[in-house]
């Protein structure tokens, strides 16, 4: 084998193997400003609508609106940490009838493919699972790149979901006259781009 | 039966007016009481519904009652004694006041503990205040309390009717019941 032929396939095998030995290409990594950034549900009882949050969650963001292939987010939700507004309410979205969050105490949205709708509109689909429910979802998104050089970037979202598919609500819960299967998911991210 | 209020009775508006608020208040208490006893859950929040649906609708019924009687000055001649007068109309005023407030104190109540207040469910009403623990259990006391004062002086209101009616013999409680038409 010639010098020139062992150096060409060498080359050929470097660039084959490129994708999997290489790291995986991401689009820029954000943090997330915890104290800016909200994740709110939004349920409605008997008719109306009221706002209940999850304090603690924590997102993995990789977003690039200019290489959206390498874009992705990950988003991991403690369910324990629902508040609502009421001791009692809380206490009863940790029972079993609703997140039983003692066997499944999170929540985890993994986003699949990103596209951009135009303006600083995109769209994300993926998957999110709820106690043993996976389900793909849709989130309509909003990215505003930081106004400033130090300032945050800003990606706000939301999605419904339909809380039986996750079966959120067993028993007399399961009835969508007076607590709506569709549940409002919204967040607000504040971002700063990671060093 | 006229619409409006003549010198001798009250009109058919503000006989319905007062008879549905009357009609629509006495259940509240057993409501809240019975969701009150109940366990969380579906049949608590459905009676809780109930309640609140109702208070609301009294509200808005008390708004229209107050604005009528302003509207509508024609109101029948007051009768009795001077002091008697003067009790009528500040028992009158007081049973306004705590018809209004009642809902009012419930609907903050609901809105410290940022539960929604509809009427049924065609009309969400918005929040009142935010999230406010403590101020939701002071707000608890005051809608007992104010349900209490409201239950005694329209018990104090219901037996001057009454002596109206047998003691004194003249029109008071005839001209505000339905379907009668009182002699002048």
């Amino acid at each position: 084998m010639s010098a020139a032929r062992r150096t060409c396939i060498s080359a050929l095998a470097a660039l084959l193997l490129a994708p999997i030995v290489m790291p995986a290409q991401a689009a820029t990594a954000w943090t997330v400003d915890r104290a800016q950034s909200q994740l709110t549900f939004y349920p409605t009882l008997a008719g109306g609508e009221f706002a209940a949050r999850f304090e603690q969650f924590a997102a993995t963001i990789h977003f690039d609106p200019a290489d959206l292939p390498h874009s992705n987010l990950l988003v991991v939700v403690d369910l324990l940490s629902a508040r609502t507004g009421d001791a009692d309410r809380d206490t009863a979205l940790q029972g079993q009838d609703f997140f039983m969050s003692s066997r499944w105490p999170q929540a985890r949205f993994s986003s699949t493919a990103l596209k951009a709708l135009g303006g600083n509109r995109y769209e994300a689909t993926g998957r999110l699972t709820l106690r043993d429910a996976t389900r793909d979802v849709r989130l309509a998104l909003r990215f505003d790149p930081p106004a400033a050089a130090g300032a945050a970037a800003s990606l706000a979202g939301s999605t419904t979901v339909k809380r039986l598919d996750f079966g959120v609500g067993q028993g007399d819960w399961r009835d969508t006259k007076w607590l709506a299967d569709d549940v409002r998911i919204a967040f607000s991210l504040a971002l700063h781009a990671s060093k | 039966m006229p619409l409006r209020n003549t010198a001798d009775t009250y009109g058919s508006l503000a006989k319905f007016l007062h008879w549905s608020i009357v009609l629509l208040i006495l259940p509240q208490y057993f409501l809240a009481e019975a969701a009150h006893e109940l366990p969380d859950g579906l049949e608590k929040l459905q009676i809780y519904t109930w309640h609140k649906s109702i208070g609301m609708l009294v509200l808005l019924l008390v708004l229209v009652r107050i604005g009528w009687k302003v509207m509508n000055r024609g109101t029948p001649r007051p009768l009795g004694a001077p002091w008697q007068r003067k009790a009528a109309a500040a028992g009158h005023g007081l049973l306004y006041l705590l018809i209004l407030a009642q809902p009012i104190s419930g609907w903050l109540m609901s809105s410290a503990a940022n539960y929604p207040v509809t009427l049924f469910d065609w009309f969400q009403f918005p929040a009142l205040i935010g999230e406010n623990h403590d101020l939701h259990e002071t707000l608890e006391d005051v809608h007992e309390v104010l349900f209490f004062t409201l239950l005694a002086v329209a018990v104090v209101h219901v037996v001057a009717a009454l002596y109206h009616h047998f003691m004194l013999k003249d029109s008071v409680l005839r001209r505000m019941l339905p379907f009668s038409r009182p002699s002048a």
